[in-house]
């Protein structure tokens, strides 16, 4: 097996338009949350989002959009050399379309004959072939649509192939833009907080909607080294299990959750007591955040005491099938940097959340190795193991 | 390139337009006749093999079956169908078990059915029942459900051969050992919009039935096809006997969009498997243009190759997104089958299937 490690990270979000510029926010106890604007949705009784300043182009969705610009950034200037079918990309998929696919329902609805754009424009994997396109990549390309855990999946399977030897370099990760379906459907569902979100608090009523890209560029050790590329830490795997309990609420103590948090620790033979930082899914809901907690324990032990916990909801909302590739990218910073970003508005913990979980405020340690997790519709679970960088 | 030989199909199931398992696929395929007809209105305005014979009753409970989604219907029946080709109790499984789906339309009939009342009335229009088919992977989440399936999922969207990034996947885990047996399937559903969409951007064969080579358009299809994937090891050892072996998945993509640069992917994807004597070819023709040209350049470029057949001119496309021409391959005996499975997006497949025999 390849040793697989992050060599470039490019990041859109609500924000800044960039890496450093999301990250500094991010540690200045910075939030992205603001009102809609995006979308004229006035019954709402939610008015907030984490909106990102872009707008779609012509013929080019927000997704593409954000995607493409943060791919840019991720490759920062590097020439890729080589063999393009041993470049592959996998992305995490979410509304990506939709928007296009809202408005032309809107025409046919109001009588009007709609726009005719071809099915592809609205399919998710648009995303993925631009990228493609824009790399050269001739290898394979997967676009994953598990939700909210589409796009910590899509960077798990960058890492599958690239340590089996199968690829020299991969990008993965996930963009997502707001739209009126994911808006009124979580709005429906009483998911939504209309104010702004506290993850792991007491009084949590829920999460908000964002958007935003993140794209990483993931090779194996040995290619990245020799072409002195900086790395920002590495990918020792991931873990994924189906709760197999509702269609939409996790298991109330987080037992699917943390079958997959221990297989990760298996696959990335990593102690639990190496695990210092956990870039939680943390959405907020009334059921995530305890299960969630409860399943860090369940996978870790006693060694969840040691660990701190963050949500990068409190900063962003949450992104939908972005939002995995946003919790690994707020994880590979903080080991980069060995700082750990804040979980915002988190004044009064709920007793169920009874872990460190970053209140208000950044929080320098030691980070060695940090889990990622991301829980979605249909209880699937993935969660991504991550370790520091300090040298061969 | 993966190289699963060691991998087994032990289990068929099989929901398609001309009718519910095995032996309905079978008759139609040699046939020949499409299943293309008229449309009822709810599917949407014009032709189309929509799975009319299609029976949940003594499957699907009641209660159930109106909270699912087509895609997740026709996949709950399909994969009830594989397990028991297959002999094999996934509750049994539990976390060695994995599911891997590819679709096309998977969450978007639901999503024109959330959409459509919301756009109207705002949000007393929308239906909490309805908003969580809403994403691909809600079939794969009732199949969890109904199986008690515990493993990892993924649900691929890679157009009209996503069931092979599917299959690619399950390969992986399986070779990994991170599981014992993986349920693979591909799933769609018609739905009005989809239509809509298709014929408002001149996809569709407006006259006759979709022919490969034409340049006439495709046909919508829908449907579901499910496989049970597993170790050859441990399909030995509980005595399953497979209905194939898995020798070989590539996948390739083309550096543009033009029909060349697809072309040259599938033909490396094909290369890539090695040079082999084939019975069979089953190719994933639909009657798109640019989806048949690919299929024309394997044929120009391997002369010796067998006439490939296309199932998707019978059953029509997104009825399954690929799975269709997987299903193909496993219904009549040959030892060595070629799959071929172009889609309109960059990325393209071919498999290879040999030991193919009718019964498990």
């Amino acid at each position: 097996m390849n040793r697989v490690v992050v060599t470039g990270l490019g990041i859109v979000s609500s924000l800044a338009l960039d890496r450093e510029g999301t990250w500094s926010a991010m540690l200045a106890g910075k939030d992205g949350l603001g009102p809609l604007t995006r979308l004229h949705l006035p019954l709402e009784p939610a008015q907030i989002a984490g909106q990102v300043a872009l707008d779609p182009a012509r013929h080019q969705t927000l997704c593409e959009r954000m995607a493409l610009r943060a791919l840019e950034e991720a490759l920062d200037g590097l020439q890729l050399e080589g063999d393009p079918e041993r470049i592959g990309v996998f992305q995490g998929a979410g509304t990506s379309g939709l928007p296009v696919a809202e408005a032309y329902l809107e025409e046919r609805l109001a009588g009007r004959r709609g726009q005719a754009v071809e099915p592809a424009y609205q399919s998710p994997s648009t995303v993925t072939d631009a990228l493609a396109l824009r790399l050269g990549a001739m290898g394979p390309r997967g676009t994953i649509m598990n939700a909210c855990s589409s796009s910590l999946l899509a960077i798990g399977q960058a890492w599958e192939r690239l340590a089996a030897g199968d690829l020299d370099l991969a990008l993965a990760g996930g963009a997502e833009s707001l739209c009126r379906t994911t808006y009124g459907g979580f709005s429906c569902l009483k998911a939504v907080d209309p104010q702004k979100c506290r993850p792991f608090s007491r009084d949590r009523a829920g999460l908000n909607l964002g958007e935003g890209a993140v794209q990483l560029v993931l090779e194996p050790l040995g290619r990245a080294q020799a072409r002195g590329a900086v790395i920002y830490a590495e990918v020792l795997g991931y873990g994924a299990s189906m709760d197999a309990h509702h269609p939409t609420a996790p298991h109330p103590e987080g037992e699917g959750a943390a079958r997959a948090l221990a297989m990760v620790l298996r696959v990335g033979r990593c102690d639990a007591t190496e695990v210092d930082l956990v870039s939680a899914h943390g959405t907020a809901t009334p059921a995530n955040d305890g299960a969630e907690c409860l399943a860090i324990r369940r996978a870790l032990g006693s060694a969840a005491d040691e660990v701190s916990v963050t949500s990068t909801k409190s900063q962003f909302g949450h992104t939908l099938g972005a939002a995995g590739a946003f919790g690994a990218a707020a994880a590979i910073l903080a080991l980069r940097d060995q700082v750990v970003s804040p979980t915002l508005r988190l004044e009064e913990a709920d007793p169920l959340c009874d872990l460190d979980c970053t209140p208000g405020h950044a929080k320098e340690r030691s980070l060695r190795a940090a889990l990622v997790n991301a829980f979605a519709f249909g209880g699937n679970n993935t969660s991504l193991l991550l370790r520091r960088w300090v040298g061969a | 390139m993966t190289h699963p030989a060691d991998l087994v199909i032990t289990g068929l199931g099989l929901v398609l337009p001309c009718g519910d398992g095995i032996d309905a696929a079978r008759a139609s395929l040699a046939s020949g006749v499409p299943c293309f007809a008229d449309l009822p209105e709810t599917l949407g305005l014009g032709r189309g093999a929509a799975c009319g014979a299609f029976s949940p009753a003594g499957i699907i409970p009641p209660m159930q079956l109106r909270r699912l989604d087509r895609p997740s219907r026709f996949a709950w029946v399909a994969a009830h169908q594989a397990f028991q080709d297959a002999g094999l109790d996934p509750k049994a499984m539990g976390d060695r078990i994995a599911v891997a789906v590819g679709t096309l339309t998977g969450g978007s009939e639901a999503s024109e059915a959330f959409m459509r009342p919301y756009l109207q009335r705002g949000p007393e229009g929308a239906s909490p029942l309805v908003f969580p088919n809403c994403v691909a992977n809600a079939a794969s989440g009732h199949l969890a459900l109904a199986f008690g399936l515990k493993g990892p999922s993924a649900t691929f969207v890679d157009r009209e051969n996503a069931a092979f990034a599917a299959l690619e996947q399950a390969t992986r885990w399986l070779r990994a050992g991170l599981v014992e047996v993986a349920l693979v399937l591909g799933t769609d559903g018609l739905f009005p919009l989809l239509l809509d969409v298709c014929r408002g951007a001149r996809m569709l064969a407006r006259h006759g039935d979709p022919e490969v080579g034409s340049g006439r358009g495709f046909l919508p299809g829908e449907g579901a096809q499910a496989f049970l994937l597993e170790t050859r090891s441990h399909a030995e050892a509980r005595g399953a006997r497979p209905r194939a072996t898995l020798r070989a998945l590539a996948a390739r993509s083309s550096a543009g969009t033009s029909e060349p640069e697809r072309s040259t992917a599938i033909a490396a994807a094909a290369s890539a498997l090695g040079p082999v004597a084939l019975d069979r070819h089953i190719g994933g023709g639909n009657g798109l243009a640019r989806l048949d040209a690919m299929e024309e350049g394997l044929a120009i470029g391997h002369p010796a190759w067998p006439t490939a057949s296309h199932p998707k001119v019978l059953w029509g496309e997104f009825g399954g997104s690929g799975a269709q021409l997987l299903a193909a391959a496993l219904l009549n005996p040959a030892e060595r089958v070629l799959i071929t499975a172009p889609a309109s997006s960059g990325a393209q497949y071919a498999a290879l299937l040999e030991g193919v025999r009718l019964d498990s």
